[in-house]
Formats: structure tokens, sequence, C-alpha cells
């Protein structure tokens, strides 16, 4: 993180591999920590905030060490390691890895063991456009206000980085709508749905960026304002994940 | 067994010295082959181009008369009665070495960090090495400024960045479009910089090129040369909703384009990025359109400014260029005196075959 903050201020001149091999260091401790939890649970470890959260930013690191390997894009893990390291410093507030019951009974299918690690995989892909929506208005900036740092800095051009949070997007929506459908579809009958504030939720966070994605590609809505829409957005959904989690009754059953 | 060069460069001497010294490549081979019959020296490579004209000379045993019998050499190949305003210069061992690796680095040529002397410095290496002209200290001297060439090229950053107003308004395009192959770009005005600048983004991928000027004769001609096509120049803005970038220099006093003749136009457009280089003076675009979502206006001032940003960088990198250069001139002079037995070698085969 702090190197981050150094390389922003250089100005991203020289091709970096430092800041590539911190993140990737960090990124197999965090799998090998995930692993062993897993492996202790025997289940894939997503089952209170401090897991969900873990996992979200686990598959941020993931995806952007991945897309740092493309030319050009070395610098991702700058604009993504200040927010992994803020957020994995919220994860950390005590109470939020609380114990759990494992035999929740909304819960019994087979099928839930992919519900939540699919919706957060998508969560980690907005992650990822808003690092990308960062990482183009820095550029675009740059850019307007013909900054020559705007040639210096090994970033790829702007329409690049606007393709990139669109695939993003999609992907991140497209699994959200698998990871949301399997929950809806093998959710025990009983279940009040449409009163629950997190199934409100996420369908208010779908609704969200399927829009943002319709005014994109229908509507030609670009540059900063998309940019900004794909930063705020994910804002919003780091922001009310907690709070709407712990009101929800089906994600919280009440213990027996 | 020391290195010596002698000669002269633009630092010294202007171009009506420069061309009375120079070498073709046949003059080369016949000086090369008197710098050794005459025995000034046992080894050398003559670098002749536009800039510098320089024998590096080596000889077996120490020679402390080799610059001044070299500066002489000079002088009588080419007839020319020395003077001191000739201002020759000589450098000698651990000068000289320093000397041959910043000319290989570029960073002693007039534009700073310049890389078409390295082919040239190479060339002249294979010419005196076809004829048999240097030995193990010449070869291992000028292998390693190859390679220090090579190591400073990407250590340092003395080679990056465009330091021309054309090469700054490709990279400008590069650094917003995705790729130069879809995007269309439009040249109003055919003059010098824009034909430049065209022909660049045509280098980089750029397909579609449309020229527009008041005489629609040289339009024509341009867009010939740049595989491109002319259109009227009242009628460029019918062609506006497809293009992408515009290059513009024209000579008319008054904005070609205004902020409120681009937001109409814009709004059939979309909102793709679109770049305006406006190299015109007095300016071509309105400096306002800058303000408009998605459009970048670069004027010739903000190109020149980047292009002395980029030389600045390059200036600021010499330091450690000079560094990297001490380092391998040590490295270099070690092995040689490691290994003096082998610097005998060579020229004996050669004036023994003849």
């Amino acid at each position: 993180m702090l190197y981050s903050t150094f390389l922003w201020r250089r100005g991203f001149h020289r091709d970096n591999w430092i800041n590539f091999g911190l993140l990737a260091a960090a990124f197999v401790l965090h799998t090998l920590a995930m692993a062993k939890r897993g492996f202790t649970l025997h289940h894939c470890p997503v089952n209170n905030l401090y897991e969900a959260t873990t996992f979200v930013l686990w598959t941020i690191a993931a995806g952007s060490l991945a897309l740092a390997l493309l030319p050009k894009l070395r610098f991702l893990g700058v604009f993504t390691a200040p927010l992994l390291f803020c957020v994995g410093l919220f994860a950390l507030w005590p109470g939020l890895d609380a114990e759990y019951i494992d035999n929740i009974p909304n819960f019994s299918s087979d099928w839930f063991k992919l519900h939540v690690p699919v919706i957060l995989l998508g969560y980690g892909a907005f992650g990822l456009s808003a690092t990308a929506g960062s990482m183009f208005l820095t550029q675009e900036r740059n850019l307007k206000f013909h900054r020559a740092r705007a040639l210096f800095a090994i970033l790829p051009p702007i329409q690049r980085l606007e393709k990139i949070i669109t695939y993003t997007l999609v992907i991140g929506l497209a699994l959200l709508t698998a990871g949301v459908g399997i929950g809806a579809a093998f959710v025990e009958e009983d279940a009040t749905f449409w009163g629950d504030s997190k199934t409100i939720w996420s369908f208010l966070v779908w609704t969200m960026y399927c829009g943002l994605l319709v005014s994109h590609l229908k509507f030609d809505q670009r540059g900063r304002r998309y940019a900004w829409s794909a930063i705020v957005a994910f804002g919003f959904v780091i922001l009310t994940f907690w709070g709407t989690n712990l009101l929800s009754d089906i994600h919280n059953p009440p213990t027996p | 067994m020391p290195i010596v060069v002698t000669g002269l460069s633009h630092h010294s001497s202007p171009v009506e010295m420069r061309e009375r010294f120079a070498f073709s490549n046949t003059q080369v081979a016949d000086a090369l082959g008197q710098v050794r019959q005459r025995g000034i020296a046992d080894e050398a490579v003559i670098l002749s181009t536009c800039n510098r004209v320089e024998i590096y000379a080596a000889t077996r045993e120490s020679n402390p008369v080799l610059g001044q019998a070299l500066e002489q050499f000079l002088y009588d190949f080419h007839g020319i009665a020395p003077a001191p305003a000739h201002a020759l210069y000589t450098h000698l061992e651990p000068q000289s070495v320093d000397h041959l690796f910043r000319v290989s680095c570029g960073i002693d040529s007039m534009v700073l960090g310049e890389t078409e002397i390295l082919g040239q410095l190479k060339q002249a290496y294979r010419l005196a090495h076809a004829e048999k002209a240097t030995a193990a200290q010449l070869n291992k001297t000028f292998q390693k400024a190859f390679n220090v060439a090579k190591l400073v090229r990407s250590e340092t950053q003395i080679q990056r960045g465009s330091i021309s107003v054309s090469s700054v308004a490709v990279e400008l395009a590069e650094s917003i479009f995705d790729s130069l192959k879809s995007q269309q770009v439009l040249v109003i005005g055919a003059g010098d910089t824009s034909e430049k600048a065209a022909r660049a983004l045509r280098s980089r991928g750029a397909q579609s090129i449309l020229v527009s000027n008041r005489s629609h004769d040289k339009a024509t001609a341009l867009a010939a040369e740049l595989g491109g096509r002319a259109i009227g120049f009242d009628t460029w803005v019918e062609e506006f909703q497809g293009v992408d970038i515009i290059i513009s220099s024209t000579t008319a006093p008054h904005y070609m384009l205004t902020r409120d003749k681009l937001e109409s136009l814009l709004r059939q457009r979309g909102h793709r990025p679109l770049l305006l280089v406006d190299i015109a003076v007095p300016r071509d675009i309105d400096p306002d359109c800058n303000q408009l979502e998605n459009v970048y206006v670069y004027n010739i001032d903000d190109l020149q400014s980047i292009a002395g940003q980029y030389i600045e960088q390059r200036k600021a990198e010499l330091d450690l260029c000079k560094r990297l250069i001490a380092g391998k001139r040590n490295e270099l002079l070690d092995s040689l005196q490691a290994h003096p037995a082998q610097t005998n070698l060579g020229l004996r085969e050669k004036q023994v075959g003849s």
C-alpha cells in the first residue's frame, strides 16, 4: 500500500515488478490462509462477514494480478492495493469473524455451496471494474490537463480501460445473476423472500449494475461519468454489504 | 595497451569543418590500411558520420605521441593544412573508452539519446573488421560498447519518449485510443508538420486518413501519398461524424472550430473520444473545446512542452548513464589488462599474410 502511494506520486514511469511482486506474495499468503480455513471447515470459507469480505478481496487480487500480466496494465496492482488494504482493515473489525451454526435450516441444498462464492466472485469483478475506473480517471485527468505524465506513464489507453470496465462489469453481473438465481431457486419454501433486506438489497445492486451496463452499451454513456459510476457503484456495495447482511432474516436465521 | 580516439564532432566544429575531414566508405578502407602501414597504430576503426569523424586506434605498447600522430594523419590524408581552429580532440585511456561508450549510447549525439549512431558505429566496426584492421583490443572494446548501449537502453530512460511535435501527437493518440487501426484521421491544412504527424499516425497503424486543404490539388497530392482521401475544404464538417483525430494547421486568422460549433457536431457523433491537435498559429481550434466531455485539445505549445519535458527527462538520466558507463569501462580495462598476451595477435597475422 505504501509502495503504491509512492509509485503513484512517481507517475508510473518505469515498468515496475516490485509492486506486482509484493501483491503476488500477499496473494499467495492469503490463498494459503484461506485454504487452511477451508480445509478445517470442510467448505469454502465464505460463511461470515469476515470470510466473505476476504473472499471478495482475494478475487480482486487474483483478477488484478492476472490482468497485470498484460502489457501496460502492470500498474493495476498500484490501484488495487489501497482498496485491498482499506477493506481488508475493515474486515478485521472485531465481531465480524463470528462463529456460526453449521446446519442452517434454509441452506440444506448442496447448491448453496455455490450460492455464496459465485456472488462474491461477482463482487470481486465489480471491484476490478472500480479499480480500472480509478485508473481511467487518473489517466483521463492527465490527458485533459495536458500533463506530460499522461505519456510518460506506462498506463493503457483510456479507451482500453473503458473496455476493461465493461468486461469486468459483464462478468460480475453474470456471476451475480447466477448466484442470486441459485439462491432464489433453492431456498426453502417457508422463507419470507421479498421482505428480506438482503434480497431486496441484492436486487438493488443487480438493477444498479444492469442499468450501468445498459446506459453504456445502449445509450453510449462513456468516459469520466462511466468510470465514476463503476467506482460509486462498488463503493455502494462495499459500504452497504455489512449492514444489510446483519438485518436479513434469511441470512441470519434465529438460533433454534 | 592504450586506446586512443582522435577526431572532431558537432561539439567541437561546424559542419564546414567536419565535411572536409569526412571519409567515404572506400576512403575508410584505404585510410585503415595507411594507419597500419605507416606504423601509427596496430588497430584502428574509423567512424565517419555527418556529426562526427573519429579514429579509434590501439597500439600494443603505450605510445605517448599516438594522439598527435593520428591528428597529423587526419590532416595528411585529407590534404588539409593543420590549424588550431580545426579543434581536433584527442582522448587517451580511460577517457577514450568512456567517449566510445557515450557515443554508442547516443549521449554524445546532437539529439540526446538518439539510436542511429549505434547503427553507424556498428557499420564502422564491421568495415574495419572486414579490413582486418581490428584485433583483440578494439574487438573487445567495441563489443563492450555495443553491450553498454544495450544496457543503457534497457536500464535507463535516455532513449524513451517522443521529442518531436509529430511523434508526441502520435503518442497522445495512442494513450487515448485502444488501437489506431480503426480510427479515422482528418488533416485540415496540408502543412509540413501536419503531414509529418499524419505520416507518423499512418506508420503506427492508422488506416483511414482524410485530407482537407484550401487548395484541393495539394490535398489530393498529400492524400495520394498517405493512401487517404481528399475532401473539400468547406465540406469537412460532413465527414466529422466518423472522425476521431483531427490535425489542424490552416492559415486561417480565426478559429475554424469554436466550442458552440463542436458541441452541435458532437451531438450527432456520440461520445467517442476525440483528439484535436491544433498546430496552427494563429490557432484553429477554440481552446474552450477542451472543456467538453471526451474531447482533448492540444495546441502547438502543449506538444512542444511535452517534447521539452521528454528531453529534460533524458537529461535527468545522464548521471545514471555515466555511472553505468564508468562501471563497464573499468570492467573492460581490467579484462584487457588481465589478458595482454591476446592483444598481440591479429595484426601480426595480417602482416605476415599480406
